[in-house]
């Protein structure tokens, strides 16, 4: 659908651009179903948001309720809290909701490709309940991938009724998705590119529309009750001197080693985990939160819960880079523990935290031993946020902009792209596999890999035409003169060129029958019908070909710039012959 | 009604009635995270009165993360943050502080000490000068005249005396009819070196009470410094009277008494009782001079020790034409031999100075300046 462009004013009549859909008025009223699922995109954000709101006070509560209001150190309820909810949190998922395993990506995912966007509303409070224990009790996972499908969830929940057709049907998960996901980031650009991006996969106007605005109308939601202020405070950003690019490649170089490691632990230890006796997962979490308890209570409970206040200090200078180092470590382990452990919540926020300190003690050692680099801590912990978003999650440009976003600081662009790029390469190259295409494939599906979609060849018309067949007719011609024309060719079928847009096309047995017929004084333009034929543009996928090839033998291939210019011809063996071929 | 609008207005109606039941589930929350954070900003407070900034500091951080906007707690937590070194980030949330309330007396002041911790001269005046014209929500006065104060206590550290004097002669103009606050200007006013109007503020509070025995031993080091020997005596005998145990008050008071006894120009000294306080004092410089150059030690390691010789000689020629002198001798004499004194006690200074020789310096310094 992106792929079509607005016509040329000279367009021929039978362009076949179907630039906008014909209004179809929705079931009883002159509101069409574009409008209406606009309109339903809005109220879906304003839902999704009041659910974010009550998820994230829910969060709250339980933290403070279960680790008191500053977890510290060396405190029973930091070390026993995770473990004991663990068991809770196990039982609730085998027998009360047993679809809110993992993070929700993938089950949104599923959802769109399998399920025809159908997310039970069950499975939305499940985990908002679930989630909400286990982030609020100290596990190491965050809050904004069960958002994307809570907000997906309800979605359905609100769009299911309405006898949309299924197209729309199918978007109402991944718009649903953008409004959760913006809420809990409190970040509609990133939540939006990350839906398209890595949920739905293609871009166009229909889509974007709703997406935006049901991530817009769900961020209002969130501010109005929360605020507006970012989940971490970013410090005064210093510019970038392009000799400082370097140690900003070193730590995409660095954080493309971590989203590996990260990336590979929990592709190794989920399925063993899995295939372990039913009984043992009644343990798992509970087990994970044990190590994470322990974690927290020898010295380092900043790796608990989604460690946004832990990323802020970290911005602010107040670990060394020894102590970031650590945290980092300390939060790969972490997560991959609640996450394999099928601990329900998400992999955002922890991301976000081991790029943070990641990020944070590269700087540190580049500027321990080049202590003339200007880079402040909270940069380098900035930048190394969207690194590993790169690496790990395989969302290259969500990464950036969710950088841009956050800081609101265009200045550190450059350094942003450039270290994701690096990590991006470099995670790629360790994990040929993205995570959320590894969960699905270890969960038995096989959903569409967006990051393989995007590196798939496209077959164009221009690799499939040929020259046109000679000569080229023209409508002002008469019958006679077209048969003389075409008299030495061995072809059967001819273009015409219409007056004053557009083709036709006639055939040799055409031509001969209307000279029998005695018409041989009439021209091809008041014999032939006044419909125009299709025609398409060289750089036009191949597929758009197929649909027009089986209307007529030849379809016309015309230049953009001048529509009576004729690039080539394709027929329905060409197009079939190319598909046979690999592309070159 | 079509069915979209029935279809919207149920969702509209489905909207209100979430918006209103999320509205009081936040407020409910808001309410229990604002007693948090009152709670843990107190225990805060008491860590940073007990001389604990890094405690104060996390349960600073930790209220303001349930109450994330409280301007109260955010000035708390930038001033541990400052206490405990931590300056970038106290700068953080103060200049954030600074861009919601720019005219902020508390946060001026603090930004300025920040600034005034990393040696930012100009930036720490500015604020500070923020903060003296800034909001005080209360008590107002009291604290812009602390700011000022503060300001004119660096200025000084920063021995910016003539920025220090303005911002003193600016204060002392604005300043009520309170004793203690015109003490401490008048202090202020001595440690810039501007005796004249540290005198006249030291009278002022005397005008109040005439026995505050701080001011009478300012105004006598005033008067002293303003070569008013006379009145500083008259000053430092009534703050010795109030307060025996002022020493620098006593010592000051001596050098005036000894000025003004053998101040050889002073009121009503006859010709001959000035020939007899030259003399003297000429013999006092050539015992400061022998005891100088017998001096085994010398008193002050790092100085050179002086070169009495030449002024010996001088001494003795000094010696030969005042012997000559008959008692209505020639003033220019008395001069010359003033000027020689003068010589002798800043060249033997390294030897250390009793108060006699302070006296004869200052005397000889000020000869045309004594106050008669």
């Amino acid at each position: 659908m992106s792929m079509f462009s607005a016509p040329a004013a000279d367009a021929p009549e039978s362009s076949p651009l179907p630039v906008r859909k014909k209004a179809v008025a929705f079931p009883g009223t002159t509101l069409t179903e574009e409008r209406f699922f606009l309109v339903l995109a809005v109220f879906i954000g304003i839902f999704a948001g009041l659910a974010v709101v009550c998820f994230r006070l829910s969060i709250e509560w339980t933290s403070i309720a279960l680790l008191g209001p500053t977890p510290e150190a060396h405190t029973l309820r930091v070390l026993l809290a995770p473990a004991l909810v663990g068991l809770l949190i196990a039982a609730l998922v085998i027998h009360v909701f047993p679809q809110v395993r993992g993070s929700g990506v993938n089950q949104t995912k599923a959802a769109l490709y399998i399920f025809n966007g159908y997310i039970p509303f069950r499975t939305a409070v499940g985990k908002f309940i679930t989630a909400a224990l286990a982030i609020g009790s100290g596990q190491s996972l965050g809050p904004e991938d069960p958002s994307l499908q809570i907000g997906a969830s309800l979605a359905w929940a609100l769009g299911r009724r309405m006898k949309f057709s299924r197209e729309k049907v199918r978007l109402l998960a991944p718009v649903g998705a953008a409004a959760g996901l913006a809420a809990a980031f409190n970040a509609p650009i990133s939540a939006v590119l990350f839906v398209i991006e890595e949920v739905i996969g293609r871009w166009s106007a229909g889509i974007l529309g709703s997406v935006v605005l049901s991530a817009i109308s769900s961020v209002v939601i969130v501010r109005w009750f929360l605020g507006a202020q970012p989940l971490f405070r970013i410090p005064p950003l210093t510019g970038v001197h392009p000799s400082e690019l370097i140690a900003y490649a070193v730590l995409g170089i660095a954080g493309g080693l971590a989203a590996a490691i990260f990336a590979s632990g929990v592709a190794y230890l989920r399925p063993r985990l899995r295939a372990l006796p039913r009984a043992t997962l009644y343990f798992q979490p509970a087990l994970a939160g044990l190590i994470i308890g322990l974690i927290g209570y020898y010295g380092a409970p900043q790796i608990m819960g989604a460690g946004y206040q832990a990323m802020d200090q970290a911005m602010h200078d107040q670990f060394t880079w020894q102590m970031l180092a650590i945290l980092a470590g300390l939060k790969i382990l972490a997560t991959t523990l609640s996450f394999v452990s099928g601990t329900p919540g998400g992999m955002f926020a922890p991301t976000l935290f081991i790029g943070a300190m990641l990020g944070g003690a590269v700087g540190g050692v580049e500027r321990h031993f080049y202590p003339h680099l200007t880079g402040t801590t909270g940069t380098y912990a900035l930048v190394g946020m969207g690194v590993l978003f790169a690496g790990f999650l395989r969302a290259p440009m969500t990464s950036v902009f969710m950088v841009l976003e956050v800081s609101g600081d265009y200045s550190i662009i450059v350094p942003v792209i450039l270290a994701n790029a690096f990590a991006y390469v470099i995670a790629r190259s360790l994990q040929p596999i993205p995570i959320f295409d590894l969960l699905t494939r270890q969960d038995g599906l096989e959903l569409p890999s967006l990051e393989e979609q995007r590196e798939e060849t496209i077959l164009r018309v221009e690799d499939a035409m040929r020259p046109p067949p000679v000569p080229i007719l023209d409508s002002a011609a008469t019958v006679q003169e077209a048969n003389q024309q075409i008299e030495l060719s061995p072809e059967s079928v001819f273009l015409v060129r219409l007056r004053p847009t557009g083709w036709g096309s006639i055939a040799r047995d055409s031509l001969k029958r209307f000279a029998s017929e005695g018409k041989m004084e009439m021209t091809l333009g008041s014999l032939l019908p006044p419909q125009r034929l299709p025609y398409l543009h060289p750089d036009y996928p191949l597929e758009m070909a197929l649909r027009h090839v089986h209307q007529t033998p030849l379809v016309p291939v015309l230049s953009r710039a001048d529509f009576l210019k004729l690039e080539g011809v394709v027929s329905s063996d060409d197009v079939l012959n190319k598909y046979q071929v690999p592309a070159t | 009604m079509s069915r979209p609008a029935v279809v919207i207005a149920w969702l509209t109606v489905l909207a209100v009635m979430g918006f209103a039941a999320v509205t009081r589930l936040s407020n409910r929350f808001n309410e229990q995270q604002k007693a948090l954070a009152r709670h843990l900003y107190e225990r805060g407070l008491a860590e940073q009165q007990a001389g604990q900034p890094e405690k104060a500091v996390e349960h600073f951080r930790a209220a303001l993360s349930y109450d994330h906007d409280n301007f109260q707690y955010q000035l708390s937590l930038a001033r541990a943050l400052r206490d405990t070194g931590r300056t970038g980030e106290a700068e953080t949330y103060l200049v954030s502080l600074w861009e919601r309330s720019p005219q902020d007396g508390a946060v001026n002041l603090a930004l300025g000490r920040l600034a005034e911790r990393e040696g930012q001269l100009d930036k720490t005046i500015q604020y500070y000068h923020n903060a003296i014209y800034g909001v005080w929500p209360s008590d107002p006065d009291q604290k812009r005249f602390n700011a000022w104060f503060e300001l004119i206590d660096f200025l000084l550290r920063q021995n910016a005396k003539p920025q220090a004097q303005a911002e003193l002669i600016t204060l002392s103009a604005s300043l009520p009819h309170r004793p203690e606050l015109e003490l401490r200007v008048a202090d202020l006013f001595m440690r810039a070196q501007d005796y004249s109007n540290a005198f006249l503020a030291y009278q002022r509070v005397l005008q109040g009470d005439h026995g505050e025995p701080q001011a009478l031993a300012g105004a006598g080091e005033a008067a002293f410094h303003l070569a008013r020997y006379r009145t500083a005596a008259r000053y430092l005998s009534a703050a010795e009277a109030q307060n025996p145990e002022d020493s620098q008050s006593a010592q000051t008071l001596e050098i005036s008494k000894t000025i003004l006894a053998v101040d050889p120009f002073g009121r009503g000294v006859s010709a001959g009782e000035r020939l007899r306080r030259i003399r003297s004092i000429f013999e006092e410089g050539g015992k400061r001079i022998d005891a100088c150059a017998t001096s085994s030690v010398n008193p002050n390691p790092g100085t050179n020790p002086p070169a009495v010789s030449p002024l010996k000689a001088n001494w003795l020629d000094m010696k030969k034409k005042l012997a000559r002198l008959g008692p209505n001798g020639e003033s220019g004499l008395a001069d010359e031999v003033m000027d020689l004194i003068l010589q002798i006690e800043q060249q033997t200074e390294s030897c250390g100075a009793t108060p006699q020789d302070q006296a004869l310096l200052l005397l000889a310094q000020n000869r045309a300046g004594v106050e008669q």
